[in-house]
């Protein structure tokens, strides 16, 4: 396996927070690797680091280094770093009537000059990409009128038109409800590309990613498989709560679960007796 | 060809129909006949030929330029920071360019013709600066416009000083010049004008795919390889440059950057280069019967065009208040 990004000793540390500490790790090519963790453990902010956003690997606050291709990433400039990234965010949407083509043709302004305009090839590579996430129908429609699945979907493929090695999500499956929970991370799945994304869903990620990243409090836990990283003991002193491990027996993946403290189930007889 | 293509090939065509019909428009008698041999150059009636070369055509071919700019401003304006309320005007470049006047015409009344829009010029641009500055200061682009709000007022108040304890010819000449009027604008005017206009559709065409970029969000933009402040900068330089340039010969002549971008959005649609075409050419040919109706509508007099695209403006906002009411 080649190695796409090597992150080395990085660490981001303003006055008074340290928002990340000291992380390694490598990625390889074609993995699909989860970032799990509580909020505020620094999910965003490492994948923000990743594509060094704002150029922030030149901010003071910022140390270690992440290289892509054994090239510093710093060495390379914003268009470089398009044509190797490409990135799905929380939250997209227009105050301007987009149509889903418009969105589509963004993904293709890494790749081109000034003053290009589309070709055939460009129209045949954004069908291709659509069809690829199942939404080839919906070329013209408006994007904001998209449910919030679909539009997840059109902008993995509007990544697959921009072409770049390693696609990033961030918590891709946010305010999606169960069925399309599932059927982003199948299709992100099934891409064949390096995927880095961070999942808040735990059950999610082990059954979605071949590789989990464990952050707590800005610093790495475990980098592993889902076996390892979501042992019971290393989450209940991540999450605090007390946790199980299992196997799902229809998919057999590990699967966990969080159960309430006897603080808690204090309080439920609390309420209980108060109902009497 | 597809719609849009289409539509495009019909306003151009439209833009260059309005132009030759507004030259018969105007108090001197002139039939069509004659016109048609002064555009090429036999005419045999001198008076008729002067009018027609050295007041009609500069002045609608200023129109047809203005109306251009001021609707391409408003609509790279309105894409660059994801605000359809977005306008010129709003970024203080009006008040700038009225404070430019206003100071010319009390300390340089002797040399006006040349004074006036240069220190309009100068106004507007010394605005679009002290707007850009607080926005960098706050470090908010969203806070672009509120900032150019209280700029915008801020200049008019110091203006209204100035001409409250000013001379009252002074006073009357800048507050017609700020109702906007096509009536004094000359051949040379239109050259400066379309020399700027080119500079910028071409820019705006050259990164066209940047802009775009932006509709869905600056992270989104960033992602793509967009340099985001950047960009917004260098649009909102080349929109202060074409409205000052505007505003310096024309005078303040509203809502047009904010009305026509709209009614090309619902027509040929947002994405930045249809948008910039059908922009020119919807500002354009409104400009041009605005400009005819200005100067036809009453005998012997004209109506400041300002006025006019105020009135239909301020209409129109209210028209698409009620509209968007009914769809929600």
């Amino acid at each position: 396996m080649s190695t796409l990004l090597k992150i080395s000793s990085l660490s981001w540390i303003v006055p008074n927070k340290i928002i990340l500490h000291n992380i390694n790790f490598n990625v390889n090519k074609g993995e699909v690797i989860g970032i799990i963790g509580p909020n505020g453990a620094g999910k965003t902010s490492l994948l923000r680091c990743l594509t060094n956003q704002a150029n922030m690997l030149a901010s003071k606050n910022v140390s270690g280094s992440v290289q892509l291709k054994n090239r510093h990433i710093t060495q390379y400039n914003a268009k470089e770093i398009a044509q190797h990234f490409a990135l799905v965010m929380q939250k997209n949407d227009s105050i301007f009537a987009l149509s889903v083509q418009d969105v589509m043709k963004m993904g293709l302004l890494p790749h081109k000059t000034l003053f290009s305009i589309d070709s055939d090839h460009d129209k045949a590579q954004i069908s291709l990409a659509l069809k690829k996430v199942g939404l080839e129908h919906a070329l013209h429609n408006l994007f904001n009128q998209l449910s919030g699945g679909e539009q997840q979907r059109v902008l993995i493929a509007r990544a697959l038109v921009q072409a770049s090695q390693i696609l990033i999500l961030d918590e891709p499956t946010n305010h999606l409800d169960v069925y399309y929970q599932h059927q982003v991370l199948q299709l992100v799945n099934k891409l064949n590309i390096t995927v880095i994304m961070t999942v808040h869903d735990l059950n999610l990620a082990s059954l979605y990613c071949q590789r989990l990243l464990l952050l707590n409090q800005g610093e790495l836990i475990c980098d592993g498989s889902p076996k390892e990283v979501l042992a019971p003991k290393q989450l209940s002193q991540v999450f605090g709560l007390p946790c199980k491990q299992s196997i799902d027996t229809i998919t057999g993946a590990i699967q966990v679960s969080f159960y309430l403290n006897e603080i808690d189930t204090q309080n439920n007889y609390f309420l209980e007796s108060l109902g009497e | 060809m597809n719609k849009v293509s289409i539509t495009l090939f019909v306003l151009a065509i439209l833009v260059i129909l309005s132009a030759l019909t507004a030259i018969t428009f105007g108090p001197a008698d002139i039939d069509a006949s004659q016109l048609l041999d002064c555009l090429v150059g036999t005419c045999q009636n001198q008076i008729a030929n002067v009018v027609i070369w050295q007041v009609r055509i500069p002045r609608v071919l200023v129109a047809l330029v203005a109306g251009m700019g001021l609707a391409i401003a408003g609509a790279i304006l309105q894409n660059t920071t994801r605000n359809p309320l977005a306008d010129p005007y709003l970024f203080g470049i009006v008040s700038g360019a009225g404070l430019g006047a206003t100071i010319a015409n009390i300390s340089l009344a002797d040399n006006l013709t040349v004074a006036l829009p240069l220190a309009a010029f100068l106004g507007a641009l010394f605005s679009v600066i002290i707007v850009v500055f607080i926005a960098k200061v706050l470090q908010r682009m969203e806070q672009l416009l509120l900032a150019g709000v209280a700029v915008s007022f801020m200049l008019a108040s110091i203006t209204q000083f100035i001409l409250y304890f000013g001379e009252p010819f002074a006073t009357n000449r800048v507050i017609f010049w700020l109702m906007g009027s096509l009536a004094r604008v000359e051949m040379s005017n239109f050259y400066v004008i379309a020399s700027v206009l080119i500079v910028a559709i071409v820019t705006v065409i050259a990164l066209h795919r940047q802009i775009d970029a932006l509709l869905l969000g600056d992270e989104s933009a960033a992602s793509l390889g967009v340099n985001v402040d950047k960009l917004r900068l260098l649009m909102l330089g080349i929109c202060a440059a074409l409205t000052a340039t505007i505003v310096a010969y024309c005078g303040g002549i509203g809502f047009v950057g904010l009305m026509i971008p709209h009614i090309v959005r619902q027509l040929i649609g947002v994405t930045t280069l249809k948008l910039i075409i059908g922009s020119a050419f919807v500002g354009a040919i409104f400009l041009i019967w605005v400009d005819v109706i200005a100067r036809s509508s009453l005998p012997h007099a004209e109506i400041p065009v300002g006025i006019i695209t105020s009135a239909l403006g301020s209409i129109f906002f209210l028209f698409i208040m009620y509209r968007t009411r009914a769809i929600t």
